[in-house]
């Protein structure tokens, strides 16, 4: 389903990528783990179309398409999602308008037809309550005056509402109370499926436990230096990052 | 060389003050005579006149400009439901076309029908809500007076319905139009006011309109002005309002850009307990103009105001705001708040903003922020990310900028009209933008 192949980017000339070799199938779950400022976040920024990063060397499949030349909306349409680490808050932009133009783009993408008024809250309450948000929050601005928790879910119930291929989750779990914790990994659980698959970045193996990653790569100063099974997530939960030879603090530059 | 070389006077053109008023009331008839004759060959504003910088170069009076509008006859009234209907078409007052307020209580006449004794009374108001130093055009207005609309509230009268006057230019043929509005409101009277101005045809055409609203005490009015006619219309607007004791003012002024846009909104505060909400949206895109110049006046004590106007100008347009708050030396314990948000859509487009305190009382509160940005680029990832397309996006993100007052629009259904044609003017500005 993707396959990175040799990926360098940059930040305003900064290298933060090196070389990330990665291959995801469909219904696989990759996590991506490391320390901080090893390159985790940026991985996620640039499959979605951050312009902040320049992709300096490489490539990028999706389904075969070269994704490096599709625009962060067309990366959207092909099936990517990312849950960000900080979604904006949009005051002015009410979450049930920005998910009913979001989700119409989609159907409309897809040739279906656009769902009307009722129907959409109906399955944006249906979603809303699979994460524990109260439809309370649809009504007001994106993200607007969430907390943190609720940022975190809020992202989870679009991902249910869009149904990615692939679903991308930057840090959700930072943050996050064991509960909350929890809900959103059931939320992520329910979309599992042969055809979707998962990368999820995250410092911490605690979310891993919910779950559960098929593949688990440790990347460090934009290279990926180890992959293995769930116990490689563990075996670094217990050892941490100085098992593998990193010094956080260096790899944080 | 001198400046004064540099930036030569420009004098009216005497097309502009032609014979008229045949029809009105002598006292009327008299004070166009007088501001005809005050105008003729005046020095139009240039760049040099402070509160026309900005705009100076907007303003070509062309003698092209100068006739009359003429009906084309096929009256294209955009239909609007439950509001009493005051039609002026060119200039002048249609009632064949309006649906007016039957209500005791509620007097409204065109000034071609008032008797002497009531037309003297209206000349002595007619131009004193006006700081005729700051609004050199307003008295073309008055010079150029044909007829006119007296709305006449009783003590305590409520108006059931909004009265409704959609200003109506026919631009098949270049000229010009003065329409005139006077409002009093009597004491505890209350009435939600709409001004709509629309045109047809393409051709440019001059609209130089002044309404003024005398707020007796306790009177409570709501006055929504909606200057989005096409860019071919240029527009200068004033509007006047002395605000009684513990009378209200609501006002919402919104426009699109055009060719010339200007609108002078000034109000004085002149009775204790006063209060004035000064709303603003304006909207430019293409090489398109509008100037919103709002002044005011603070004049006794314990009066309050606050003012929001917001500009968003795309393309290579230009968005002027100048917005003067003056606290007279007796008005202690004044409350007035100021807020100027701009958003520049393009790189070269270009916003103007001015506040302007003249405060002579030491025991008050004056508040002022005006602040000029651009979208926010996170927020773009952000929906875009989601698959919406970059245009649909940035119009989301616009339209979130103007949500706020949009929202303060007292009535539903102009509510939902202005939102719908601000969403459609923002995305045409995109979309063009885009080819």
């Amino acid at each position: 389903m993707l396959t990175i192949k040799n990926l360098h980017a940059s930040v305003e000339g900064t290298p933060i990528l090196k070389g990330i070799n990665l291959e995801i199938k469909p219904g696989e779950v990759h996590a991506v783990m490391g320390p901080n400022g090893s390159g985790k976040s940026t991985l996620a920024q640039v499959l979605v179309g951050h312009e902040a990063f320049e992709v300096t060397e490489g490539e990028i499949l999706f389904d075969g398409q070269n994704l490096l030349e599709l625009e962060v909306e067309e990366r959207a349409l092909a099936g990517l999602f990312l849950a960000f680490q900080y979604p904006v808050e949009i005051p002015g932009v009410s979450n049930l308008q920005f998910l009913r133009t979001a989700l119409n783009t989609l159907r409309k993408h897809h040739g279906q037809d656009e769902l009307d008024a009722p129907s959409f809250m109906k399955l944006a309450k249906e979603k809303a309550k699979q994460v524990d948000l109260s439809p309370d929050f649809l009504k007001r601005g994106v993200n607007e005056g969430f907390s943190g928790g609720e940022k975190k879910r809020n992202e989870i119930m679009q991902m249910l509402m869009m149904e990615p291929r692939l679903g991308i989750l930057d840090e959700t779990d930072s943050g996050l109370d064991i509960d909350a914790l929890k809900t959103i990994a059931n939320g992520v659980n329910t979309l599992r499926a042969d055809n979707r698959s998962f990368l999820v970045v995250t410092h911490y193996q605690r979310l891993l436990n919910h779950i559960v990653p098929d593949v688990v790569h440790v990347l460090a100063n934009g290279q990926i230096i180890k992959t293995g099974d769930k116990q490689l997530a563990m075996e670094l939960e217990e050892h941490g990052y100085g098992w593998l030879g990193i010094n956080e603090a260096e790899a944080a530059g | 060389m001198t400046l004064a070389h540099k930036t030569p006077l420009t004098p009216l053109d005497d097309a502009f003050t032609p014979e008229g008023g045949k029809q009105l009331p002598a006292p009327l008839k008299s004070l166009r005579d007088i501001r005809s004759k005050a105008i003729t060959g005046m020095a139009l504003p240039n760049r040099r006149t402070e509160n026309w910088k900005y705009s100076s170069r907007y303003l070509k009076l062309d003698p092209e400009l100068a006739p009359q509008t003429q009906g084309t006859g096929d009256a294209d009234y955009r239909s609007v439901e439950g509001v009493y209907r005051l039609v002026i078409r060119n200039g002048v007052v249609d009632l064949d076309s309006s649906n007016l307020p039957s209500a005791s209580g509620v007097d409204i006449r065109r000034f071609v029908d008032l008797d002497d004794v009531a037309a003297q009374s209206v000349a002595k108001k007619l131009d004193t809500t006006l700081d005729h130093g700051t609004t050199q055009l307003a008295a073309l207005n008055t010079a150029r007076l044909e007829d006119g609309v007296l709305i006449r509230l009783s003590a305590d009268t409520s108006v059931d319905k909004p009265v409704y006057i959609q200003y109506v230019t026919d631009a098949g043929a270049s000229g010009s139009n003065y329409p005139r509005v006077m409002v009093e409101a009597g004491q505890g009277s209350k009435m939600t006011l709409v001004e709509e101005y629309i045109s047809n045809g393409d051709q440019p055409v001059l609209v130089d309109s002044v309404s003024e609203l005398l707020l007796d005490d306790s009177a409570n009015i709501t006055y929504i002005r909606l200057c989005m006619d096409p860019a071919n219309v240029r527009h200068i607007g004033a509007t006047g309002v002395k605000v009684g004791a513990n009378a209200k003012l609501d006002s919402h002024c919104i426009g699109f850009g055009g060719d010339l846009r200007r609108h002078d909104l000034q109000v004085r505060l002149e009775g204790q307990g006063g209060y004035a909400r000064l709303n603003g949206i304006a909207l430019t895109q293409d090489r398109q103009h509008y100037d919103n110049h709002t002044a005011i006046d603070h004049v006794v004590p314990n009066c309050d105001s606050d003012e929001n106007y917001r500009c968003l100008a795309a393309d290579r347009s230009h968005a002027i705001f100048n917005g003067r708050i003056h606290i007279h030396p007796d008005a202690q314990q004044s409350h007035a708040d100021m807020n100027n948000k701009n958003l520049l859509l393009s790189t070269n487009a270009e916003i103007d903003t001015k506040p302007e305190l003249e405060i002579y009382a030491d025991d008050v509160t004056c508040a002022h922020g005006a602040t000029v940005g651009q979208l926010d680029e996170g927020s773009l990832f952000y929906l875009t990310s989601r698959g919406i397309d970059r245009d649909t996006a940035a119009t989301m993100l616009s339209m979130a900028f103007v949500h706020e007052l949009v929202g303060q629009v007292p009535l539903e259904d102009i509510r939902e009209a202005v939102n719908t044609r601000l969403t459609d003017f923002i995305e045409a500005s995109f979309r063009r933008a885009a080819e």
